[in-house]
Protein backbone atom coordinates (compact mmCIF):
# COMPACT_ATOMS: atom_id res chain seq x y z
CA UNK A 1 0.00 0.00 0.00
CA UNK A 2 3.41 2.21 0.36
CA UNK A 3 4.54 4.15 -2.17
CA UNK A 4 7.60 4.60 -1.94
CA UNK A 5 9.00 8.14 -2.21
CA UNK A 6 5.40 9.55 -2.29
CA UNK A 7 4.50 12.77 -0.57
CA UNK A 8 3.93 13.21 3.68
CA UNK A 9 0.24 13.67 4.22
CA UNK A 10 0.98 14.00 8.25
CA UNK A 11 3.38 15.39 10.11
CA UNK A 12 3.88 14.95 14.13
CA UNK A 13 7.33 16.62 15.54
CA UNK A 14 7.54 16.51 19.38
CA UNK A 15 4.24 17.00 20.42
CA UNK A 16 3.74 17.49 23.99
CA UNK A 17 0.14 17.16 25.89
CA UNK A 18 0.00 17.44 29.11
CA UNK A 19 -3.91 17.17 30.93
CA UNK A 20 -3.65 18.72 34.81
CA UNK A 21 0.08 17.97 35.75
CA UNK A 22 -0.50 14.48 34.43
CA UNK A 23 1.72 14.26 31.26
CA UNK A 24 0.14 12.15 28.53
CA UNK A 25 2.03 12.98 25.52
CA UNK A 26 5.99 13.33 25.63
CA UNK A 27 7.30 14.51 22.82
CA UNK A 28 5.67 12.54 19.73
CA UNK A 29 6.56 12.73 16.12
CA UNK A 30 5.16 10.77 13.34
CA UNK A 31 5.47 10.96 10.43
CA UNK A 32 2.81 8.94 7.42
CA UNK A 33 3.23 8.96 3.77
CA UNK A 34 0.24 9.31 0.80
CA UNK A 35 -1.01 5.81 1.00
CA UNK A 36 0.23 4.72 3.91
CA UNK A 37 -1.15 2.57 6.69
CA UNK A 38 -0.15 2.97 10.47
CA UNK A 39 -1.76 1.35 13.34
CA UNK A 40 -1.12 2.99 16.11
CA UNK A 41 -0.93 -0.12 19.61
CA UNK A 42 -0.25 0.43 23.29
CA UNK A 43 -1.65 0.00 26.77
CA UNK A 44 -4.75 1.69 27.83
CA UNK A 45 -4.25 5.14 29.28
CA UNK A 46 -0.58 5.23 26.77
CA UNK A 47 -1.92 8.45 25.22
CA UNK A 48 -3.45 6.82 22.04
CA UNK A 49 -6.42 8.64 22.07
CA UNK A 50 -5.05 12.16 22.91
CA UNK A 51 -2.50 11.45 20.12
CA UNK A 52 -5.31 10.75 17.40
CA UNK A 53 -7.26 14.41 18.51
CA UNK A 54 -4.16 15.88 18.83
CA UNK A 55 -4.05 15.68 14.94
CA UNK A 56 -6.79 17.65 14.33
CA UNK A 57 -7.16 19.29 17.61
CA UNK A 58 -9.68 18.54 19.27
CA UNK A 59 -7.47 18.02 22.17
CA UNK A 60 -4.72 21.20 21.85
CA UNK A 61 -1.39 19.91 22.58
CA UNK A 62 0.53 22.15 24.63
CA UNK A 63 3.68 21.69 22.18
CA UNK A 64 5.31 20.93 18.90
CA UNK A 65 4.54 21.13 15.26
CA UNK A 66 1.98 19.10 13.01
CA UNK A 67 1.46 19.62 9.07
CA UNK A 68 -1.70 18.32 7.37
CA UNK A 69 -1.69 17.93 3.72
CA UNK A 70 1.43 20.21 3.66
CA UNK A 71 -0.44 22.88 5.65
CA UNK A 72 0.86 23.79 9.07
CA UNK A 73 -2.09 23.77 11.20
CA UNK A 74 0.04 24.09 15.20
CA UNK A 75 3.43 25.17 15.63
CA UNK A 76 3.79 26.14 19.61
CA UNK A 77 7.41 26.17 20.86
CA UNK A 78 8.30 25.25 24.26
CA UNK A 79 6.92 28.16 26.28
CA UNK A 80 3.85 28.32 24.81
CA UNK A 81 4.87 30.93 22.07
CA UNK A 82 2.37 30.33 19.18
CA UNK A 83 3.72 31.15 15.72
CA UNK A 84 0.84 30.40 13.35
CA UNK A 85 -2.00 32.76 15.04
CA UNK A 86 -4.22 31.05 12.79
CA UNK A 87 -8.08 31.70 12.84
CA UNK A 88 -10.76 29.56 14.05
CA UNK A 89 -11.60 29.38 10.64
CA UNK A 90 -8.50 28.52 9.15
CA UNK A 91 -8.14 25.67 11.66
CA UNK A 92 -11.50 24.30 10.83
CA UNK A 93 -10.76 24.11 7.34
CA UNK A 94 -7.12 22.42 7.70
CA UNK A 95 -8.65 19.58 10.14
CA UNK A 96 -11.28 19.14 7.51
CA UNK A 97 -8.51 17.53 5.52
CA UNK A 98 -8.58 14.71 8.20
CA UNK A 99 -11.29 12.73 8.62
CA UNK A 100 -12.16 10.80 11.97
CA UNK A 101 -13.62 7.81 12.71
CA UNK A 102 -14.73 7.53 16.67
CA UNK A 103 -14.94 4.85 18.85
CA UNK A 104 -18.54 5.33 19.80
CA UNK A 105 -19.64 6.41 16.33
CA UNK A 106 -20.79 9.72 17.21
CA UNK A 107 -23.46 9.83 14.70
CA UNK A 108 -25.72 12.31 14.50
CA UNK A 109 -28.86 10.50 15.82
CA UNK A 110 -31.67 13.72 14.23
CA UNK A 111 -30.43 12.83 10.69
CA UNK A 112 -30.63 10.03 8.52
CA UNK A 113 -27.53 7.63 7.29
CA UNK A 114 -27.59 10.05 3.72
CA UNK A 115 -27.64 13.11 6.17
CA UNK A 116 -24.97 12.36 8.55
CA UNK A 117 -22.83 11.67 5.28
CA UNK A 118 -23.65 14.90 3.42
CA UNK A 119 -23.56 17.13 6.43
CA UNK A 120 -20.04 18.23 5.95
CA UNK A 121 -20.33 18.65 2.06
CA UNK A 122 -23.44 20.87 2.23
CA UNK A 123 -22.90 22.98 5.76
CA UNK A 124 -18.92 22.95 5.73
CA UNK A 125 -18.03 22.91 2.06
CA UNK A 126 -21.22 24.80 0.20
CA UNK A 127 -21.63 21.89 -2.60
CA UNK A 128 -25.25 21.77 -3.82
CA UNK A 129 -27.39 19.17 -1.91
CA UNK A 130 -27.94 17.05 -5.02
CA UNK A 131 -24.45 16.75 -5.74
CA UNK A 132 -23.41 15.50 -1.94
CA UNK A 133 -26.49 13.35 -1.81
CA UNK A 134 -25.53 11.67 -4.97
CA UNK A 135 -21.87 11.18 -3.45
CA UNK A 136 -22.71 10.17 -0.48
CA UNK A 137 -25.17 7.67 -1.53
CA UNK A 138 -22.23 6.32 -3.26
CA UNK A 139 -20.39 6.47 -0.20
CA UNK A 140 -23.02 4.30 1.54
CA UNK A 141 -23.53 1.74 -1.29
CA UNK A 142 -19.29 1.67 -0.59
CA UNK A 143 -19.97 0.68 3.05
CA UNK A 144 -22.99 -1.65 2.07
CA UNK A 145 -25.55 0.46 3.18
CA UNK A 146 -27.52 0.84 0.04
CA UNK A 147 -30.62 -0.15 1.64
CA UNK A 148 -29.98 1.77 4.70
CA UNK A 149 -29.43 5.36 3.41
CA UNK A 150 -33.00 6.56 4.78
CA UNK A 151 -32.69 5.19 8.81
CA UNK A 152 -31.95 6.84 11.51
CA UNK A 153 -28.79 5.72 13.54
CA UNK A 154 -31.37 4.38 16.55
CA UNK A 155 -32.75 1.94 13.48
CA UNK A 156 -29.29 0.33 12.69
CA UNK A 157 -26.88 -1.93 14.47
CA UNK A 158 -23.54 -0.70 15.87
CA UNK A 159 -21.93 -2.57 12.85
CA UNK A 160 -23.85 -0.18 10.64
CA UNK A 161 -23.43 2.89 12.31
CA UNK A 162 -20.11 2.53 12.38
CA UNK A 163 -19.81 2.05 8.87
CA UNK A 164 -21.85 4.90 8.08
CA UNK A 165 -19.18 7.16 10.52
CA UNK A 166 -16.80 6.33 7.95
CA UNK A 167 -18.39 7.38 5.24
CA UNK A 168 -19.49 10.65 6.79
CA UNK A 169 -15.67 11.13 7.31
CA UNK A 170 -14.70 10.41 3.59
CA UNK A 171 -17.60 12.84 2.28
CA UNK A 172 -14.96 15.29 3.23
CA UNK A 173 -12.49 13.63 0.55
CA UNK A 174 -9.79 13.75 3.41
CA UNK A 175 -6.21 13.70 3.10
CA UNK A 176 -5.86 10.74 6.06
CA UNK A 177 -8.32 9.00 7.98
CA UNK A 178 -7.85 8.88 11.52
CA UNK A 179 -9.31 5.82 13.51
CA UNK A 180 -9.92 5.61 17.00
CA UNK A 181 -10.98 1.85 17.99
CA UNK A 182 -13.46 1.39 15.61
CA UNK A 183 -14.78 -1.40 16.68
CA UNK A 184 -13.60 -2.09 20.36
CA UNK A 185 -17.67 -0.48 21.30
CA UNK A 186 -19.21 -3.13 18.80
CA UNK A 187 -20.88 -6.54 19.53
CA UNK A 188 -18.14 -9.38 18.46
CA UNK A 189 -19.89 -10.59 15.81
CA UNK A 190 -20.60 -6.83 13.74
CA UNK A 191 -16.40 -6.09 14.06
CA UNK A 192 -15.49 -8.03 11.02
CA UNK A 193 -17.66 -5.73 8.42
CA UNK A 194 -16.22 -2.92 9.85
CA UNK A 195 -12.85 -3.93 9.61
CA UNK A 196 -13.62 -5.48 5.55
CA UNK A 197 -14.73 -2.12 4.84
CA UNK A 198 -10.98 -0.43 6.49
CA UNK A 199 -9.31 -2.90 4.67
CA UNK A 200 -11.32 -2.27 1.56
CA UNK A 201 -10.06 1.15 2.40
CA UNK A 202 -6.97 1.23 2.93
CA UNK A 203 -6.36 -1.62 -0.51
CA UNK A 204 -8.11 1.54 -2.24
CA UNK A 205 -4.67 3.84 -1.03
CA UNK A 206 -6.39 5.99 1.29
CA UNK A 207 -3.95 7.12 4.15
CA UNK A 208 -4.60 6.05 7.17
CA UNK A 209 -3.87 6.30 10.80
CA UNK A 210 -5.53 3.00 13.10
CA UNK A 211 -5.58 2.93 16.70
CA UNK A 212 -6.78 -0.54 17.46
CA UNK A 213 -6.43 -3.76 19.84
CA UNK A 214 -6.92 -6.15 16.90
CA UNK A 215 -3.55 -7.26 16.87
CA UNK A 216 -4.63 -9.95 13.58
CA UNK A 217 -6.24 -7.13 11.98
CA UNK A 218 -3.15 -4.49 12.39
CA UNK A 219 -0.54 -7.36 11.13
CA UNK A 220 -2.84 -7.39 7.77
CA UNK A 221 -3.57 -3.95 7.56
CA UNK A 222 -0.46 -2.17 8.49
CA UNK A 223 2.82 -0.81 6.24
CA UNK A 224 3.96 0.45 9.82
CA UNK A 225 2.87 -0.19 13.68
CA UNK A 226 3.74 2.21 16.05
CA UNK A 227 3.71 1.30 19.71
CA UNK A 228 3.01 3.96 22.68
CA UNK A 229 3.99 3.68 25.79
CA UNK A 230 3.17 6.54 28.65
CA UNK A 231 3.23 8.86 26.04
CA UNK A 232 6.45 7.72 24.01
CA UNK A 233 6.85 6.02 20.83
CA UNK A 234 9.10 3.44 21.71
CA UNK A 235 8.66 0.93 18.87
CA UNK A 236 7.69 2.32 15.66
CA UNK A 237 8.78 -0.27 12.23
CA UNK A 238 7.46 -3.09 9.83
CA UNK A 239 4.28 -5.40 11.18
CA UNK A 240 6.46 -8.71 11.13
CA UNK A 241 9.01 -6.47 13.02
CA UNK A 242 7.04 -4.91 15.94
CA UNK A 243 4.15 -7.47 16.73
CA UNK A 244 6.70 -10.89 16.19
CA UNK A 245 9.94 -9.86 17.09
CA UNK A 246 9.65 -7.28 20.15
CA UNK A 247 12.54 -5.88 21.23
CA UNK A 248 11.20 -3.39 24.12
CA UNK A 249 10.15 -5.25 27.24
CA UNK A 250 7.12 -3.19 27.34
CA UNK A 251 6.24 -4.48 23.65
CA UNK A 252 7.34 -7.70 24.16
CA UNK A 253 4.58 -7.60 27.60
CA UNK A 254 2.33 -6.38 25.54
CA UNK A 255 2.60 -8.29 22.77
CA UNK A 256 2.98 -11.62 24.47
CA UNK A 257 -0.46 -11.21 25.99
CA UNK A 258 -2.21 -11.15 22.37
CA UNK A 259 -0.03 -14.19 22.02
CA UNK A 260 -1.27 -15.98 24.71
CA UNK A 261 -4.93 -15.90 24.16
CA UNK A 262 -4.07 -17.05 20.64
CA UNK A 263 -1.80 -20.00 22.06
CA UNK A 264 -4.85 -20.61 24.09
CA UNK A 265 -7.00 -20.34 21.27
CA UNK A 266 -4.92 -22.66 19.58
CA UNK A 267 -6.25 -26.28 20.66
CA UNK A 268 -9.81 -25.45 20.25
CA UNK A 269 -9.10 -24.50 16.23
CA UNK A 270 -7.29 -27.75 15.97
CA UNK A 271 -9.57 -29.29 17.22
CA UNK A 272 -12.38 -27.88 15.52
CA UNK A 273 -9.98 -28.18 12.19
CA UNK A 274 -9.93 -32.29 13.36
CA UNK B 1 -73.11 30.84 55.14
CA UNK B 2 -74.50 29.98 51.60
CA UNK B 3 -72.62 30.22 48.62
CA UNK B 4 -73.90 32.45 46.12
CA UNK B 5 -72.26 32.25 42.64
CA UNK B 6 -74.46 34.28 40.94
CA UNK B 7 -71.79 37.16 41.36
CA UNK B 8 -69.99 34.89 39.13
CA UNK B 9 -72.59 34.87 36.60
CA UNK B 10 -73.47 38.49 36.67
CA UNK B 11 -69.96 39.64 36.63
CA UNK B 12 -68.71 37.13 34.20
CA UNK B 13 -67.67 39.93 31.47
CA UNK B 14 -65.03 41.44 33.40
CA UNK B 15 -63.48 38.18 34.78
CA UNK B 16 -63.81 37.19 31.26
CA UNK B 17 -61.74 40.78 30.52
CA UNK B 18 -59.01 39.85 33.37
CA UNK B 19 -59.11 36.22 31.66
CA UNK B 20 -58.11 37.76 28.54
CA UNK B 21 -55.73 39.62 30.03
CA UNK B 22 -53.80 37.23 32.31
CA UNK B 23 -53.19 35.19 28.99
CA UNK B 24 -51.51 37.91 27.17
CA UNK B 25 -49.41 38.75 29.67
CA UNK B 26 -48.66 34.57 29.72
CA UNK B 27 -47.99 34.72 25.87
CA UNK B 28 -46.50 37.95 25.57
CA UNK B 29 -43.92 37.46 28.29
CA UNK B 30 -43.17 33.72 27.05
CA UNK B 31 -42.20 34.86 24.21
CA UNK B 32 -40.11 37.83 25.42
CA UNK B 33 -38.53 35.71 28.16
CA UNK B 34 -37.56 32.58 25.28
CA UNK B 35 -35.66 35.15 23.28
CA UNK B 36 -34.03 36.60 26.59
CA UNK B 37 -33.06 33.10 27.64
CA UNK B 38 -32.07 32.04 24.23
CA UNK B 39 -29.32 35.24 24.31
CA UNK B 40 -28.15 34.73 27.93
CA UNK B 41 -28.03 30.65 27.70
CA UNK B 42 -25.91 30.88 24.59
CA UNK B 43 -23.79 33.68 26.63
CA UNK B 44 -23.02 30.91 28.92
CA UNK B 45 -22.34 28.71 26.98
CA UNK B 46 -19.83 30.51 24.46
CA UNK B 47 -16.11 30.33 24.92
CA UNK B 48 -15.99 33.88 25.62
CA UNK B 49 -15.55 34.13 29.38
CA UNK B 50 -16.45 37.76 30.05
CA UNK B 51 -20.25 36.88 28.18
CA UNK B 52 -20.40 33.63 30.62
CA UNK B 53 -19.78 35.59 33.51
CA UNK B 54 -22.40 38.27 32.79
CA UNK B 55 -25.19 35.09 31.59
CA UNK B 56 -24.19 33.80 35.34
CA UNK B 57 -24.93 37.19 36.62
CA UNK B 58 -28.12 37.86 35.13
CA UNK B 59 -29.41 34.51 35.58
CA UNK B 60 -28.22 34.68 39.58
CA UNK B 61 -29.92 38.13 39.53
CA UNK B 62 -33.48 37.42 38.42
CA UNK B 63 -33.12 33.54 39.93
CA UNK B 64 -32.75 34.92 43.38
CA UNK B 65 -34.63 38.01 43.96
CA UNK B 66 -38.43 37.21 44.78
CA UNK B 67 -40.47 37.76 41.67
CA UNK B 68 -42.92 40.72 43.53
CA UNK B 69 -39.88 42.01 44.70
CA UNK B 70 -38.90 42.81 41.23
CA UNK B 71 -42.01 43.57 39.68
CA UNK B 72 -42.27 46.68 42.33
CA UNK B 73 -38.96 46.93 41.58
CA UNK B 74 -39.82 47.89 38.30
CA UNK B 75 -42.57 49.92 38.63
CA UNK B 76 -41.69 51.92 41.67
CA UNK B 77 -37.75 52.04 41.09
CA UNK B 78 -36.78 51.96 37.39
CA UNK B 79 -38.74 55.08 36.27
CA UNK B 80 -36.55 57.03 38.67
CA UNK B 81 -33.23 55.73 38.00
CA UNK B 82 -33.98 55.85 34.10
CA UNK B 83 -35.59 59.18 34.68
CA UNK B 84 -38.35 57.81 32.00
CA UNK B 85 -42.39 56.92 32.33
CA UNK B 86 -42.97 53.76 32.34
CA UNK B 87 -46.74 52.58 32.32
CA UNK B 88 -47.52 49.37 34.52
CA UNK B 89 -48.49 47.02 31.85
CA UNK B 90 -44.68 47.66 30.11
CA UNK B 91 -42.92 47.69 34.04
CA UNK B 92 -45.52 44.19 34.38
CA UNK B 93 -43.97 42.93 30.97
CA UNK B 94 -40.33 43.28 31.73
CA UNK B 95 -40.32 42.45 34.93
CA UNK B 96 -41.83 39.00 33.83
CA UNK B 97 -40.13 38.14 30.62
CA UNK B 98 -36.56 39.06 32.50
CA UNK B 99 -37.78 36.73 35.29
CA UNK B 100 -38.70 33.75 32.94
CA UNK B 101 -35.88 34.41 30.37
CA UNK B 102 -33.68 33.15 33.86
CA UNK B 103 -35.17 30.25 33.69
CA UNK B 104 -35.60 29.65 30.05
CA UNK B 105 -31.55 30.25 30.21
CA UNK B 106 -30.92 27.64 32.85
CA UNK B 107 -33.23 24.97 30.52
CA UNK B 108 -31.36 26.09 27.58
CA UNK B 109 -27.91 25.84 29.61
CA UNK B 110 -28.70 22.32 31.39
CA UNK B 111 -29.90 20.99 27.87
CA UNK B 112 -27.08 21.81 25.48
CA UNK B 113 -24.94 20.62 28.26
CA UNK B 114 -26.64 17.29 28.18
CA UNK B 115 -25.81 16.42 25.06
CA UNK B 116 -22.90 13.96 24.51
CA UNK B 117 -19.75 15.55 24.00
CA UNK B 118 -18.73 13.62 21.22
CA UNK B 119 -21.33 15.57 19.15
CA UNK B 120 -19.43 18.55 19.23
CA UNK B 121 -16.03 16.41 18.20
CA UNK B 122 -17.85 14.75 15.65
CA UNK B 123 -19.19 18.16 14.00
CA UNK B 124 -15.74 19.72 14.82
CA UNK B 125 -13.74 16.69 12.80
CA UNK B 126 -15.85 17.41 9.79
CA UNK B 127 -15.06 21.17 9.89
CA UNK B 128 -18.04 22.72 11.39
CA UNK B 129 -17.65 26.37 13.06
CA UNK B 130 -19.15 26.99 16.68
CA UNK B 131 -22.16 28.30 15.18
CA UNK B 132 -22.53 25.51 12.51
CA UNK B 133 -22.24 22.66 14.91
CA UNK B 134 -24.90 25.32 17.63
CA UNK B 135 -27.32 25.32 14.98
CA UNK B 136 -26.94 22.19 13.00
CA UNK B 137 -26.26 19.77 15.41
CA UNK B 138 -26.35 20.92 19.17
CA UNK B 139 -29.43 22.83 19.64
CA UNK B 140 -31.55 20.67 17.40
CA UNK B 141 -31.05 17.69 19.86
CA UNK B 142 -31.19 19.92 22.78
CA UNK B 143 -34.25 21.50 22.43
CA UNK B 144 -36.32 18.53 22.11
CA UNK B 145 -35.43 17.60 25.43
CA UNK B 146 -35.68 20.91 26.75
CA UNK B 147 -39.58 20.78 25.73
CA UNK B 148 -40.75 19.39 28.83
CA UNK B 149 -39.21 21.40 31.65
CA UNK B 150 -40.08 24.20 29.02
CA UNK B 151 -43.27 23.40 29.34
CA UNK B 152 -43.38 23.31 33.01
CA UNK B 153 -41.64 26.77 32.96
CA UNK B 154 -44.26 28.31 31.13
CA UNK B 155 -47.16 26.74 33.05
CA UNK B 156 -45.51 28.06 35.62
CA UNK B 157 -45.34 31.97 34.16
CA UNK B 158 -49.63 31.53 33.51
CA UNK B 159 -49.72 31.23 37.99
CA UNK B 160 -47.00 34.44 38.02
CA UNK B 161 -49.09 36.55 36.06
CA UNK B 162 -51.09 37.10 38.90
CA UNK B 163 -48.84 39.02 40.64
CA UNK B 164 -49.15 41.26 37.67
CA UNK B 165 -52.74 42.50 40.39
CA UNK B 166 -50.42 43.72 42.72
CA UNK B 167 -49.39 46.68 40.27
CA UNK B 168 -52.82 47.26 39.46
CA UNK B 169 -52.68 45.75 35.85
CA UNK B 170 -56.49 44.43 35.52
CA UNK B 171 -55.43 40.39 35.35
CA UNK B 172 -57.72 37.89 36.49
CA UNK B 173 -56.67 38.33 39.77
CA UNK B 174 -57.02 41.79 40.16
CA UNK B 175 -60.44 41.28 38.65
CA UNK B 176 -61.60 38.87 41.18
CA UNK B 177 -60.30 41.41 43.96
CA UNK B 178 -62.46 44.52 42.19
CA UNK B 179 -65.51 42.38 42.32
CA UNK B 180 -65.24 41.24 45.69
CA UNK B 181 -64.64 44.82 46.74
CA UNK B 182 -68.15 45.14 45.81
CA UNK B 183 -70.07 42.43 46.20
CA UNK B 184 -68.62 41.35 49.28
CA UNK B 185 -68.36 37.54 48.11
CA UNK B 186 -64.68 36.61 48.15
CA UNK B 187 -65.49 32.94 48.80
CA UNK B 188 -67.14 32.70 46.06
CA UNK B 189 -65.05 34.83 43.47
CA UNK B 190 -61.63 33.24 44.85
CA UNK B 191 -63.20 29.84 44.56
CA UNK B 192 -63.96 30.66 40.95
CA UNK B 193 -60.44 32.31 39.91
CA UNK B 194 -58.73 29.23 41.71
CA UNK B 195 -61.01 26.42 39.36
CA UNK B 196 -60.25 28.48 36.05
CA UNK B 197 -56.63 28.35 36.47
CA UNK B 198 -57.03 24.49 37.20
CA UNK B 199 -59.24 24.11 34.49
CA UNK B 200 -56.84 25.86 32.09
CA UNK B 201 -53.68 24.53 33.82
CA UNK B 202 -54.42 20.68 34.41
CA UNK B 203 -54.57 19.86 30.65
CA UNK B 204 -50.88 21.45 30.00
CA UNK B 205 -49.41 19.72 33.18
CA UNK B 206 -50.88 16.81 31.71
CA UNK B 207 -49.47 17.31 28.48
CA UNK B 208 -46.11 18.33 29.92
CA UNK B 209 -45.87 15.70 31.55
CA UNK B 210 -46.52 13.15 28.97
CA UNK B 211 -43.91 14.61 26.71
CA UNK B 212 -41.48 14.59 29.84
CA UNK B 213 -42.12 10.67 30.35
CA UNK B 214 -41.72 10.19 26.29
CA UNK B 215 -38.18 12.28 26.69
CA UNK B 216 -39.67 15.38 24.68
CA UNK B 217 -40.60 15.44 21.46
CA UNK B 218 -39.70 13.09 18.75
CA UNK B 219 -39.57 14.68 15.56
N1 LIG C 1 -9.93 15.08 28.76
C1 LIG C 1 -9.08 14.52 29.64
N2 LIG C 1 -8.88 15.09 30.83
C2 LIG C 1 -8.02 14.55 31.71
N3 LIG C 1 -7.30 13.45 31.49
C3 LIG C 1 -7.46 12.83 30.32
C4 LIG C 1 -8.36 13.33 29.32
N4 LIG C 1 -8.30 12.52 28.25
C5 LIG C 1 -7.42 11.56 28.56
N5 LIG C 1 -6.91 11.74 29.79
C6 LIG C 1 -5.90 10.89 30.44
O1 LIG C 1 -4.83 10.77 29.58
C7 LIG C 1 -4.28 9.46 29.61
C8 LIG C 1 -4.23 8.92 28.20
O2 LIG C 1 -5.55 8.73 27.76
P1 LIG C 1 -5.90 8.24 26.30
O3 LIG C 1 -5.23 9.11 25.33
O4 LIG C 1 -7.38 8.15 26.25
O5 LIG C 1 -5.26 6.80 26.29
P2 LIG C 1 -5.60 5.54 25.38
O6 LIG C 1 -6.45 6.00 24.25
O7 LIG C 1 -4.26 5.05 24.94
O8 LIG C 1 -6.28 4.57 26.27
C9 LIG C 1 -5.17 8.66 30.52
O9 LIG C 1 -4.52 8.55 31.77
C10 LIG C 1 -6.41 9.48 30.65
O10 LIG C 1 -6.97 9.32 31.92
MG1 LIG D 1 -8.38 5.40 23.68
Amino acid sequence: MKREGSETVLELDGIYKRFGDRPVLRGIDLTVKAGEVVVLIGASGSGKTSLLRCINLLNIPDQGRITIAGEPIFDVEEGGRDRLKLTPRQVNRIRAKTGMVFQQFNLFPHMTALGNVIEGPVIVQGIDRATAEKRGSELLDQMGLADHRHKHPAQLSGGQQQRVAIARALAMNPAVMLFDEPTSALDPELVGEVLKAMLALARSGMTMVVVTHELGFAFEIADRVVFLDEGVVVADGAPKDVLLKPEHPRLKAFVGRFHETADMLRPFLEAAQR
Amino acid sequence: MTFDFSVITQNAPLLWQGFLISVYYTVITIVAGMIIGLCVGLAQLTPYRVLRWLGRIYVEFFRNIPLLVILLWTYYALPIFMGLNITKGWAGFVALSCYVGAFYAEILRAGVQSIDPGQTDAATAIGMSYSQRMRRIILPQAFRRMVPPLAGQSIIQMKNTTLLSIITVPDLLYQASYISSFTYRPMEIYTAIGIIYVVVLTPLTLLARRLEKRGGLSL
